[in-house]
Protein backbone atom coordinates (compact mmCIF):
# COMPACT_ATOMS: atom_id res chain seq x y z
CA UNK A 1 0.00 0.00 0.00
CA UNK A 2 2.57 2.21 1.06
CA UNK A 3 4.53 1.32 -2.02
CA UNK A 4 1.89 2.00 -4.46
CA UNK A 5 1.04 5.50 -2.49
CA UNK A 6 5.05 6.37 -3.07
CA UNK A 7 4.52 5.28 -6.72
CA UNK A 8 2.04 7.37 -7.01
CA UNK A 9 3.50 10.36 -5.79
CA UNK A 10 6.25 9.94 -7.30
CA UNK A 11 4.32 9.35 -10.77
CA UNK A 12 2.97 12.73 -10.01
CA UNK A 13 6.25 14.90 -8.91
CA UNK A 14 7.42 13.64 -12.38
CA UNK A 15 4.52 15.01 -13.88
CA UNK A 16 4.13 18.31 -12.79
CA UNK A 17 8.14 18.33 -13.33
CA UNK A 18 7.35 17.36 -16.99
CA UNK A 19 4.92 20.79 -16.43
CA UNK A 20 7.18 23.22 -14.61
CA UNK A 21 10.30 22.17 -16.87
CA UNK A 22 8.35 22.76 -20.15
CA UNK A 23 6.62 26.10 -18.88
CA UNK A 24 10.05 27.18 -17.65
CA UNK A 25 11.52 26.92 -21.06
CA UNK A 26 9.34 27.96 -22.81
CA UNK A 27 8.89 30.93 -21.14
CA UNK A 28 12.77 31.46 -21.80
CA UNK A 29 12.03 31.38 -25.28
CA UNK A 30 10.63 34.55 -25.20
CA UNK A 31 13.94 36.07 -24.34
CA UNK A 32 14.90 35.70 -27.62
CA UNK A 33 12.28 37.90 -28.85
CA UNK A 34 13.52 40.81 -31.34
CA UNK A 35 11.02 43.85 -31.21
CA UNK A 36 13.06 44.93 -34.68
CA UNK A 37 11.49 42.09 -36.53
CA UNK A 38 7.79 42.24 -37.84
CA UNK A 39 5.90 40.69 -35.20
CA UNK A 40 4.44 37.87 -37.44
CA UNK A 41 7.97 36.41 -37.93
CA UNK A 42 8.78 36.48 -34.28
CA UNK A 43 5.40 35.33 -33.29
CA UNK A 44 6.84 32.05 -35.71
CA UNK A 45 10.13 31.86 -34.32
CA UNK A 46 8.79 31.70 -30.64
CA UNK A 47 6.39 29.07 -31.73
CA UNK A 48 8.79 26.70 -33.50
CA UNK A 49 11.02 27.09 -30.32
CA UNK A 50 8.15 26.53 -27.84
CA UNK A 51 7.52 23.51 -29.54
CA UNK A 52 10.94 22.25 -29.97
CA UNK A 53 11.71 22.82 -26.05
CA UNK A 54 7.96 21.00 -25.41
CA UNK A 55 9.08 17.84 -27.61
CA UNK A 56 12.42 17.77 -25.81
CA UNK A 57 10.86 17.83 -22.12
CA UNK A 58 8.02 15.42 -23.38
CA UNK A 59 10.96 12.86 -24.84
CA UNK A 60 12.66 13.17 -21.92
CA UNK A 61 9.86 12.46 -19.50
CA UNK A 62 8.87 9.46 -21.36
CA UNK A 63 12.06 7.55 -20.73
CA UNK A 64 11.74 8.50 -16.85
CA UNK A 65 10.70 5.51 -14.68
CA UNK A 66 7.70 7.12 -13.25
CA UNK A 67 6.29 7.08 -17.31
CA UNK A 68 6.92 3.78 -17.77
CA UNK A 69 5.12 2.41 -14.45
CA UNK A 70 2.31 4.36 -15.48
CA UNK A 71 2.22 2.51 -18.23
CA UNK A 72 2.69 -0.23 -17.62
CA UNK A 73 -0.17 0.22 -14.77
CA UNK A 74 -2.76 1.49 -17.03
CA UNK A 75 -1.51 -0.86 -19.81
CA UNK A 76 -1.96 -4.06 -17.35
CA UNK A 77 -5.46 -2.08 -16.07
CA UNK A 78 -7.20 -2.23 -19.60
CA UNK A 79 -5.83 -5.98 -20.01
CA UNK A 80 -7.17 -6.81 -17.15
CA UNK A 81 -10.42 -5.10 -18.07
CA UNK A 82 -10.72 -6.84 -21.31
CA UNK A 83 -10.14 -10.18 -19.58
CA UNK A 84 -12.96 -10.03 -17.13
CA UNK A 85 -15.22 -8.82 -19.79
CA UNK A 86 -14.21 -11.98 -22.17
CA UNK A 87 -14.38 -14.10 -19.19
CA UNK A 88 -18.01 -12.71 -19.02
CA UNK A 89 -18.71 -13.52 -22.26
CA UNK A 90 -17.17 -16.75 -21.67
CA UNK A 91 -19.81 -17.90 -19.17
CA UNK A 92 -23.01 -16.17 -21.07
CA UNK A 93 -21.44 -18.39 -24.48
CA UNK A 94 -20.88 -21.28 -22.13
CA UNK A 95 -24.90 -21.12 -21.19
CA UNK A 96 -26.15 -20.49 -24.09
CA UNK A 97 -23.86 -23.30 -25.42
CA UNK A 98 -22.35 -21.21 -28.20
CA UNK A 99 -19.09 -21.16 -29.15
CA UNK A 100 -17.00 -18.06 -27.27
CA UNK A 101 -13.63 -16.63 -28.76
CA UNK A 102 -12.16 -18.87 -26.46
CA UNK A 103 -13.63 -21.78 -28.32
CA UNK A 104 -12.44 -20.74 -31.87
CA UNK A 105 -9.09 -19.51 -30.45
CA UNK A 106 -8.76 -23.47 -29.44
CA UNK A 107 -9.88 -24.62 -32.48
CA UNK A 108 -7.53 -22.76 -34.42
CA UNK A 109 -4.38 -23.49 -31.83
CA UNK A 110 -5.40 -27.18 -32.63
CA UNK A 111 -5.16 -26.50 -36.27
CA UNK A 112 -1.94 -24.54 -35.56
CA UNK A 113 -0.17 -27.75 -34.01
CA UNK A 114 -1.45 -30.18 -36.76
CA UNK A 115 -0.18 -27.88 -39.26
CA UNK A 116 3.35 -27.27 -37.49
CA UNK A 117 3.64 -30.82 -37.11
CA UNK A 118 3.33 -31.29 -40.73
CA UNK A 119 5.30 -28.85 -41.64
CA UNK A 120 8.08 -29.98 -39.49
CA UNK A 121 7.50 -33.29 -41.14
CA UNK A 122 7.18 -32.44 -44.75
CA UNK A 123 10.88 -30.07 -43.72
CA UNK A 124 12.47 -33.36 -42.26
CA UNK A 125 11.42 -34.79 -45.24
CA UNK A 126 13.10 -32.29 -46.97
CA UNK A 127 15.74 -32.42 -45.99
CA UNK A 128 16.29 -35.98 -46.31
CA UNK A 129 15.29 -36.13 -50.07
CA UNK A 130 18.02 -33.35 -50.24
CA UNK A 131 20.31 -35.39 -48.39
CA UNK A 132 19.49 -38.59 -50.33
CA UNK A 133 19.78 -36.30 -54.06
CA UNK A 134 23.07 -35.16 -52.16
CA UNK A 135 24.37 -39.21 -52.03
CA UNK A 136 22.60 -39.75 -55.50
CA UNK A 137 24.59 -36.82 -56.90
CA UNK A 138 27.99 -38.12 -55.41
CA UNK A 139 27.53 -41.93 -56.20
CA UNK A 140 26.61 -40.53 -59.99
CA UNK A 141 29.64 -38.31 -59.73
CA UNK A 142 31.86 -41.56 -58.54
CA UNK A 143 30.71 -43.65 -61.68
CA UNK A 144 30.93 -41.10 -63.93
CA UNK A 145 34.52 -40.67 -62.65
CA UNK A 146 35.26 -44.61 -62.90
CA UNK A 147 33.66 -44.94 -66.30
CA UNK A 148 36.08 -42.33 -67.48
CA UNK A 149 39.11 -44.62 -66.06
CA UNK A 150 37.43 -47.49 -67.71
CA UNK A 151 37.26 -45.37 -70.79
CA UNK A 152 40.90 -44.40 -70.77
CA UNK A 153 42.38 -47.64 -69.78
CA UNK A 154 40.65 -48.64 -72.82
CA UNK A 155 41.53 -46.25 -74.70
CA UNK A 156 45.12 -46.87 -73.39
CA UNK A 157 45.08 -50.74 -74.37
CA UNK A 158 43.89 -50.14 -77.55
CA UNK A 159 46.22 -47.62 -78.65
CA UNK A 160 49.01 -50.13 -77.35
CA UNK A 161 47.46 -52.77 -79.45
CA UNK A 162 46.69 -51.02 -82.46
CA UNK A 163 50.43 -49.57 -82.28
CA UNK A 164 52.65 -51.62 -84.37
CA UNK A 165 55.51 -53.26 -82.73
CA UNK A 166 58.40 -51.46 -83.15
CA UNK A 167 60.95 -52.99 -85.84
CA UNK A 168 64.03 -53.88 -84.48
CA UNK A 169 66.99 -51.94 -84.49
CA UNK A 170 69.26 -53.28 -86.71
CA UNK A 171 72.64 -53.47 -84.71
CA UNK A 172 75.56 -51.26 -86.56
CA UNK A 173 78.90 -52.74 -86.41
CA UNK A 174 81.93 -50.37 -85.39
CA UNK A 175 83.88 -51.99 -87.52
CA UNK B 1 17.63 61.48 -38.09
CA UNK B 2 19.25 58.16 -38.67
CA UNK B 3 17.23 56.32 -35.58
CA UNK B 4 14.19 58.02 -37.26
CA UNK B 5 14.65 56.91 -40.86
CA UNK B 6 15.18 53.29 -39.19
CA UNK B 7 12.05 53.18 -37.67
CA UNK B 8 10.31 54.28 -40.79
CA UNK B 9 11.94 51.58 -42.21
CA UNK B 10 10.87 49.11 -39.51
CA UNK B 11 7.20 50.29 -39.73
CA UNK B 12 7.42 49.78 -43.58
CA UNK B 13 8.42 46.03 -43.09
CA UNK B 14 6.11 45.66 -40.55
CA UNK B 15 2.80 47.07 -42.46
CA UNK B 16 4.38 44.80 -45.72
CA UNK B 17 4.34 41.84 -43.31
CA UNK B 18 0.95 42.31 -41.85
CA UNK B 19 -0.75 42.80 -45.25
CA UNK B 20 1.37 39.70 -46.80
CA UNK B 21 -0.18 37.60 -43.49
CA UNK B 22 -3.82 39.02 -44.09
CA UNK B 23 -3.64 37.98 -47.83
CA UNK B 24 -2.06 34.72 -46.68
CA UNK B 25 -4.56 33.87 -44.55
CA UNK B 26 -7.78 34.55 -47.06
CA UNK B 27 -6.18 32.44 -49.74
CA UNK B 28 -5.84 29.47 -46.84
CA UNK B 29 -9.12 30.01 -46.04
CA UNK B 30 -9.94 29.89 -49.38
CA UNK B 31 -8.17 26.99 -49.81
CA UNK B 32 -9.98 25.04 -47.20
CA UNK B 33 -13.43 23.74 -48.92
CA UNK B 34 -11.51 22.16 -52.07
CA UNK B 35 -9.63 19.80 -49.17
CA UNK B 36 -12.27 17.20 -49.16
CA UNK B 37 -11.81 17.08 -52.97
CA UNK B 38 -8.25 16.76 -53.03
CA UNK B 39 -8.18 14.02 -50.52
CA UNK B 40 -10.67 11.78 -52.36
CA UNK B 41 -8.01 11.89 -55.34
CA UNK B 42 -5.51 10.42 -53.23
CA UNK B 43 -4.46 7.06 -54.70
CA UNK B 44 -2.69 4.22 -53.23
CA UNK B 45 0.20 3.37 -55.31
CA UNK B 46 0.79 4.68 -58.98
CA UNK B 47 3.14 2.51 -60.94
CA UNK B 48 0.88 0.28 -63.25
CA UNK B 49 0.89 -3.20 -61.72
CA UNK B 50 -0.81 -6.59 -61.12
CA UNK B 51 -1.52 -9.00 -59.20
CA UNK B 52 0.56 -12.36 -59.82
CA UNK B 53 0.29 -14.58 -56.94
CA UNK B 54 -1.94 -14.56 -54.09
CA UNK B 55 -1.62 -16.74 -50.50
CA UNK B 56 -3.90 -16.70 -47.92
CA UNK B 57 -3.93 -12.87 -47.45
CA UNK B 58 -1.14 -11.93 -49.52
CA UNK B 59 -0.92 -10.39 -52.87
CA UNK B 60 2.44 -9.99 -55.04
CA UNK B 61 2.47 -7.44 -57.67
CA UNK B 62 4.54 -7.05 -60.41
CA UNK B 63 5.39 -3.58 -61.53
CA UNK B 64 4.61 -3.00 -65.22
CA UNK B 65 7.39 -0.98 -67.00
CA UNK B 66 8.20 0.20 -70.87
CA UNK B 67 9.43 -2.70 -72.34
CA UNK B 68 10.79 -5.35 -71.24
CA UNK B 69 13.16 -5.83 -68.43
CA UNK B 70 16.75 -4.64 -68.45
CA UNK B 71 18.03 -7.56 -66.27
CA UNK B 72 17.71 -10.99 -65.65
CA UNK B 73 17.58 -11.25 -61.92
CA UNK B 74 14.25 -9.52 -60.53
CA UNK B 75 14.25 -7.72 -57.90
CA UNK B 76 11.97 -8.48 -54.90
CA UNK B 77 10.20 -6.02 -52.21
CA UNK B 78 9.80 -6.94 -48.59
CA UNK B 79 7.39 -4.22 -46.62
CA UNK B 80 6.66 -4.45 -43.36
CA UNK B 81 3.50 -6.18 -41.07
CA UNK B 82 2.24 -2.61 -39.52
CA UNK B 83 1.67 -0.58 -42.66
CA UNK B 84 0.07 -0.80 -46.27
CA UNK B 85 2.72 -0.94 -48.90
CA UNK B 86 2.03 1.73 -51.18
CA UNK B 87 4.58 4.36 -49.56
CA UNK B 88 6.80 2.29 -51.60
CA UNK B 89 5.70 3.73 -54.30
CA UNK B 90 3.50 6.90 -53.05
CA UNK B 91 2.65 9.34 -55.54
CA UNK B 92 4.41 10.69 -59.20
CA UNK B 93 7.67 11.50 -58.53
CA UNK B 94 7.87 9.85 -54.54
CA UNK B 95 7.80 5.93 -55.71
CA UNK B 96 11.11 4.15 -55.04
CA UNK B 97 9.17 1.11 -57.25
CA UNK B 98 8.79 3.51 -60.39
CA UNK B 99 12.75 4.31 -60.05
CA UNK B 100 13.54 0.56 -59.78
CA UNK B 101 11.39 0.27 -63.05
CA UNK B 102 12.16 3.09 -65.19
CA UNK B 103 15.70 1.48 -64.15
CA UNK B 104 14.61 -1.60 -65.89
CA UNK B 105 14.29 -4.19 -62.70
CA UNK B 106 11.22 -6.40 -62.99
CA UNK B 107 9.93 -5.39 -60.09
CA UNK B 108 7.80 -7.74 -57.80
CA UNK B 109 6.28 -6.24 -54.12
CA UNK B 110 4.37 -8.39 -51.47
CA UNK B 111 1.47 -6.94 -49.77
CA UNK B 112 1.03 -8.89 -46.77
CA UNK B 113 -2.66 -8.03 -46.62
CA UNK B 114 -4.63 -7.27 -43.25
CA UNK B 115 -4.42 -10.04 -40.62
CA UNK B 116 -7.68 -11.82 -39.24
CA UNK B 117 -8.08 -13.85 -36.09
CA UNK B 118 -7.03 -16.87 -38.15
CA UNK B 119 -3.42 -15.30 -38.43
CA UNK B 120 -3.27 -14.85 -35.07
CA UNK B 121 -0.71 -17.99 -34.62
CA UNK B 122 0.77 -17.25 -37.85
CA UNK B 123 5.20 -17.08 -36.31
CA UNK B 124 7.56 -15.33 -37.86
CA UNK B 125 8.89 -18.51 -39.29
CA UNK B 126 5.71 -18.88 -40.66
CA UNK B 127 6.59 -15.47 -42.97
CA UNK B 128 10.42 -16.02 -43.90
CA UNK B 129 10.56 -19.83 -44.72
CA UNK B 130 6.87 -20.18 -45.54
CA UNK B 131 5.31 -16.90 -47.16
CA UNK B 132 8.94 -14.92 -48.39
CA UNK B 133 10.35 -18.23 -49.65
CA UNK B 134 7.27 -19.22 -51.85
CA UNK B 135 7.06 -15.32 -53.23
CA UNK B 136 10.91 -15.78 -54.16
CA UNK B 137 10.39 -19.13 -55.68
CA UNK B 138 6.89 -17.63 -57.55
CA UNK B 139 9.60 -14.89 -59.11
CA UNK B 140 12.14 -16.85 -59.75
CA UNK B 141 10.29 -19.62 -61.47
CA UNK B 142 7.88 -16.69 -63.35
CA UNK B 143 11.73 -14.83 -64.41
CA UNK B 144 13.84 -17.86 -65.16
CA UNK B 145 15.98 -16.86 -62.61
CA UNK B 146 18.19 -18.38 -60.37
CA UNK B 147 17.82 -15.80 -57.58
CA UNK B 148 16.39 -12.38 -56.76
CA UNK B 149 17.40 -8.83 -55.55
CA UNK B 150 15.55 -8.43 -52.37
CA UNK B 151 14.66 -4.91 -50.33
CA UNK B 152 13.49 -5.45 -47.63
CA UNK B 153 11.89 -1.85 -45.78
CA UNK B 154 11.40 -1.57 -41.53
CA UNK B 155 10.30 -4.63 -40.24
CA UNK B 156 10.44 -6.13 -43.50
CA UNK B 157 13.81 -5.38 -43.82
CA UNK B 158 14.24 -7.98 -40.54
CA UNK B 159 12.25 -10.27 -42.19
CA UNK B 160 14.41 -9.70 -45.18
CA UNK B 161 17.67 -10.19 -43.51
CA UNK B 162 16.41 -13.08 -41.80
CA UNK B 163 15.53 -14.61 -45.30
CA UNK B 164 18.66 -14.28 -46.48
CA UNK B 165 20.76 -15.45 -43.83
CA UNK B 166 18.46 -18.99 -44.30
CA UNK B 167 18.41 -19.00 -47.88
CA UNK B 168 21.66 -17.40 -49.12
CA UNK B 169 21.63 -18.98 -52.51
CA UNK B 170 18.23 -17.32 -53.46
CA UNK B 171 19.43 -14.09 -53.07
CA UNK B 172 21.70 -11.78 -55.02
CA UNK B 173 21.97 -8.78 -53.52
CA UNK B 174 20.63 -7.57 -50.52
CA UNK B 175 19.32 -3.76 -50.14
CA UNK B 176 18.08 -2.38 -46.63
CA UNK B 177 16.10 0.52 -45.39
CA UNK B 178 15.70 1.88 -41.86
CA UNK B 179 15.81 -1.60 -40.56
CA UNK B 180 16.25 -2.99 -36.98
CA UNK B 181 18.98 -5.34 -36.25
CA UNK B 182 20.69 -4.56 -32.95
CA UNK B 183 17.96 -3.68 -30.14
CA UNK B 184 20.78 -3.12 -27.46
CA UNK B 185 20.36 0.83 -27.65
CA UNK B 186 18.18 2.41 -25.68
CA UNK B 187 18.22 5.27 -28.48
CA UNK B 188 14.41 4.48 -29.41
CA UNK B 189 11.79 4.64 -27.42
CA UNK B 190 10.30 1.73 -28.70
CA UNK B 191 12.97 -0.30 -27.63
CA UNK B 192 12.59 1.74 -23.61
CA UNK B 193 8.85 0.96 -23.62
CA UNK B 194 9.47 -2.67 -24.48
CA UNK B 195 11.85 -3.28 -21.67
CA UNK B 196 10.55 -6.39 -19.80
CA UNK B 197 10.14 -4.67 -16.33
CA UNK B 198 7.52 -2.78 -17.80
CA UNK B 199 5.92 -4.70 -20.41
CA UNK B 200 4.39 -8.51 -19.99
CA UNK B 201 4.87 -9.15 -23.63
CA UNK B 202 3.00 -12.81 -22.92
CA UNK B 203 -0.09 -11.10 -21.41
CA UNK B 204 -0.51 -8.54 -23.70
CA UNK B 205 -0.52 -10.97 -26.80
CA UNK B 206 -2.64 -13.78 -24.42
CA UNK B 207 -4.98 -11.11 -24.07
CA UNK B 208 -5.60 -9.49 -27.42
CA UNK B 209 -4.39 -12.32 -29.37
CA UNK B 210 -3.80 -9.73 -33.34
CA UNK B 211 -2.36 -6.61 -32.06
CA UNK B 212 -4.84 -3.85 -32.85
CA UNK B 213 -3.89 -1.12 -35.81
CA UNK B 214 -5.18 1.48 -33.64
CA UNK B 215 -2.99 0.67 -30.58
CA UNK B 216 0.24 0.73 -33.01
CA UNK B 217 -0.95 3.67 -34.21
CA UNK B 218 -1.17 5.65 -30.99
CA UNK B 219 2.24 4.18 -30.01
CA UNK B 220 4.01 5.31 -32.90
CA UNK B 221 2.11 8.89 -32.37
CA UNK B 222 3.06 8.93 -29.14
CA UNK B 223 6.93 8.81 -30.27
CA UNK B 224 7.07 12.15 -30.71
CA UNK B 225 3.54 13.66 -29.44
CA UNK B 226 4.29 17.04 -30.02
CA UNK B 227 5.11 17.07 -34.27
CA UNK B 228 2.29 14.22 -34.58
CA UNK B 229 -0.22 15.97 -32.49
CA UNK B 230 0.24 19.97 -32.83
CA UNK B 231 3.16 20.70 -35.19
CA UNK B 232 1.32 19.16 -38.28
CA UNK B 233 -1.96 20.50 -37.88
CA UNK B 234 0.20 24.15 -37.66
CA UNK B 235 2.00 23.43 -40.81
CA UNK B 236 -1.02 22.39 -42.84
CA UNK B 237 -3.02 25.72 -41.34
CA UNK B 238 -0.32 27.84 -42.51
CA UNK B 239 0.37 25.69 -46.01
CA UNK B 240 -3.27 24.82 -46.69
CA UNK B 241 -3.32 27.02 -49.76
CA UNK B 242 0.26 25.54 -51.85
CA UNK B 243 -1.44 22.36 -53.77
CA UNK B 244 1.51 20.92 -53.85
CA UNK B 245 2.12 20.76 -50.18
CA UNK B 246 -1.42 19.81 -49.28
CA UNK B 247 -1.11 17.06 -51.92
CA UNK B 248 2.65 15.84 -50.03
CA UNK B 249 0.16 16.28 -46.83
CA UNK B 250 -2.75 14.00 -47.82
CA UNK B 251 -1.07 11.19 -49.44
CA UNK B 252 1.42 10.63 -46.11
CA UNK B 253 -1.69 11.01 -43.87
CA UNK B 254 -3.74 8.46 -45.45
CA UNK B 255 -1.01 6.09 -45.28
CA UNK B 256 -0.38 6.57 -42.20
CA UNK B 257 -4.24 6.49 -40.83
CA UNK B 258 -3.89 3.08 -43.04
CA UNK B 259 -2.45 0.99 -40.10
CA UNK B 260 -3.42 -2.97 -40.19
CA UNK B 261 -2.82 -5.54 -37.29
CA UNK B 262 0.07 -7.28 -36.61
CA UNK B 263 -0.67 -10.97 -36.02
CA UNK B 264 0.31 -11.97 -32.30
CA UNK B 265 2.76 -14.48 -31.97
CA UNK B 266 5.12 -12.20 -34.46
CA UNK B 267 4.76 -9.30 -32.65
CA UNK B 268 5.46 -11.69 -29.72
CA UNK B 269 8.62 -13.19 -31.08
CA UNK B 270 9.95 -9.37 -32.74
CA UNK B 271 9.18 -7.63 -28.70
CA UNK B 272 10.73 -10.80 -26.89
CA UNK B 273 13.04 -12.20 -29.15
CA UNK B 274 14.57 -9.14 -30.74
CA UNK B 275 13.64 -5.70 -28.69
CA UNK B 276 14.10 -7.41 -25.10
CA UNK B 277 16.42 -9.91 -25.72
CA UNK B 278 18.40 -8.82 -28.83
CA UNK B 279 19.12 -12.67 -30.07
CA UNK B 280 19.68 -11.51 -33.93
CA UNK B 281 22.70 -10.12 -33.22
CA UNK B 282 23.74 -13.32 -30.99
CA UNK B 283 23.17 -15.41 -34.17
CA UNK B 284 20.52 -16.92 -31.45
CA UNK B 285 17.43 -15.76 -33.34
CA UNK B 286 15.15 -18.59 -33.49
CA UNK B 287 12.89 -19.41 -36.57
CA UNK B 288 11.09 -22.24 -36.31
CA UNK B 289 13.83 -25.65 -36.71
CA UNK B 290 16.06 -22.92 -37.50
CA UNK B 291 18.32 -20.45 -36.12
CA UNK B 292 19.22 -17.19 -37.71
CA UNK B 293 22.77 -16.87 -38.62
CA UNK B 294 23.98 -13.19 -39.77
CA UNK B 295 27.49 -14.55 -40.71
CA UNK B 296 25.65 -16.85 -43.27
CA UNK B 297 24.78 -13.70 -45.20
CA UNK B 298 27.88 -13.22 -48.24
CA UNK B 299 25.95 -11.63 -50.87
CA UNK B 300 26.14 -7.74 -51.53
CA UNK B 301 24.78 -5.20 -48.98
CA UNK B 302 23.10 -2.16 -49.06
CA UNK B 303 22.74 -0.82 -45.61
CA UNK B 304 20.24 2.22 -45.97
CA UNK B 305 19.18 4.28 -42.56
CA UNK B 306 17.92 7.97 -41.92
CA UNK B 307 19.99 10.04 -38.93
CA UNK B 308 16.62 11.58 -37.75
CA UNK B 309 15.24 8.63 -37.72
CA UNK B 310 12.94 8.08 -34.63
CA UNK B 311 11.99 4.80 -34.81
CA UNK B 312 14.82 2.95 -36.31
CA UNK B 313 17.56 4.89 -35.31
CA UNK B 314 20.97 4.14 -37.31
CA UNK B 315 22.39 2.54 -34.15
CA UNK B 316 19.94 -0.54 -34.64
CA UNK B 317 20.83 -0.37 -38.18
CA UNK B 318 24.39 0.04 -38.71
CA UNK B 319 26.08 -2.88 -36.82
CA UNK B 320 24.23 -5.19 -39.62
CA UNK B 321 27.42 -4.33 -42.12
CA UNK B 322 29.90 -6.05 -39.21
CA UNK B 323 27.83 -9.20 -38.54
CA UNK B 324 28.01 -10.46 -42.11
CA UNK B 325 30.18 -12.07 -43.82
CA UNK B 326 29.45 -9.88 -47.45
CA UNK B 327 32.99 -8.35 -48.46
CA UNK B 328 30.60 -6.11 -51.16
CA UNK B 329 29.06 -4.20 -48.34
CA UNK B 330 28.08 -0.45 -47.92
CA UNK B 331 26.10 1.41 -45.66
CA UNK B 332 24.61 5.51 -46.14
CA UNK B 333 23.13 7.35 -43.69
CA UNK B 334 20.56 9.92 -45.05
CA UNK B 335 20.00 13.35 -43.50
CA UNK B 336 15.96 12.47 -43.10
CA UNK B 337 13.15 10.23 -40.75
CA UNK B 338 11.70 7.17 -41.03
CA UNK B 339 9.46 7.82 -44.15
CA UNK B 340 11.72 10.44 -45.41
CA UNK B 341 14.54 8.30 -46.25
CA UNK B 342 11.95 6.62 -48.76
CA UNK B 343 9.54 9.47 -49.99
CA UNK B 344 11.09 13.06 -49.19
CA UNK B 345 12.19 14.81 -52.28
CA UNK B 346 15.58 14.70 -51.77
CA UNK B 347 16.03 11.28 -51.17
CA UNK B 348 14.22 10.40 -54.05
CA UNK B 349 16.58 13.30 -56.19
CA UNK B 350 19.58 12.07 -55.02
CA UNK B 351 19.65 8.51 -52.10
CA UNK B 352 17.47 6.49 -54.67
CA UNK B 353 19.40 7.06 -58.05
CA UNK B 354 21.96 5.86 -56.19
CA UNK B 355 20.55 2.68 -54.84
CA UNK B 356 19.40 1.80 -58.03
CA UNK B 357 22.79 2.56 -59.34
CA UNK B 358 24.54 0.51 -57.02
CA UNK B 359 21.59 -2.28 -57.90
CA UNK B 360 22.31 -1.97 -61.02
CA UNK B 361 26.33 -2.53 -60.82
CA UNK B 362 25.44 -5.74 -59.32
CA UNK B 363 23.41 -7.63 -61.44
CA UNK B 364 22.66 -9.40 -64.76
Amino acid sequence: MTDNTDKIFDQAAAFQKLWMDSLTEMAGIWSQYSAGSPPIDEMRKMRGGMLKVLAETWDEYMRTPQFLEMMKASLNGALDLKRMAREGMNRVHEQFENPSKQDVDAVLLAIRHVERRLLDRLEGLDDRVANLNERIDNVDEGIAKQEKAIERLEQTVRTKVEKPAPTPRKATRAE
Amino acid sequence: MDKEASNGADWETWQASFINETFANLRRLTAIPFLPDKMEQVRKGVTPREVVYEEDRLKVYHYIGEGEPGFKTPLCLVFALVNRPYIMDLKEGRSIIAQYVKAGFDTYLIDWGSPTRAERFLTTDDYVNGYILNVVNFVRERTSSDNVNLLGYCMGGTLSTMFTALHQNLVKNLVLLATGIDYSSRESLLNLWTDPRYFDVDKFVDTVGNIPAEFLQSAFLLLKPVSNLVDKYINLAENVHRDEFVDDYLHMETWLNDNIPVPGEVYREFAKYLFQQNLLVKNRMPLGRHMVDLRKITCPLLNLMASSDHLVPCSQSAALNDLVSSTDKEKIVWPAGHIGLAVSARAQKELWPRAVEWLVKRTD
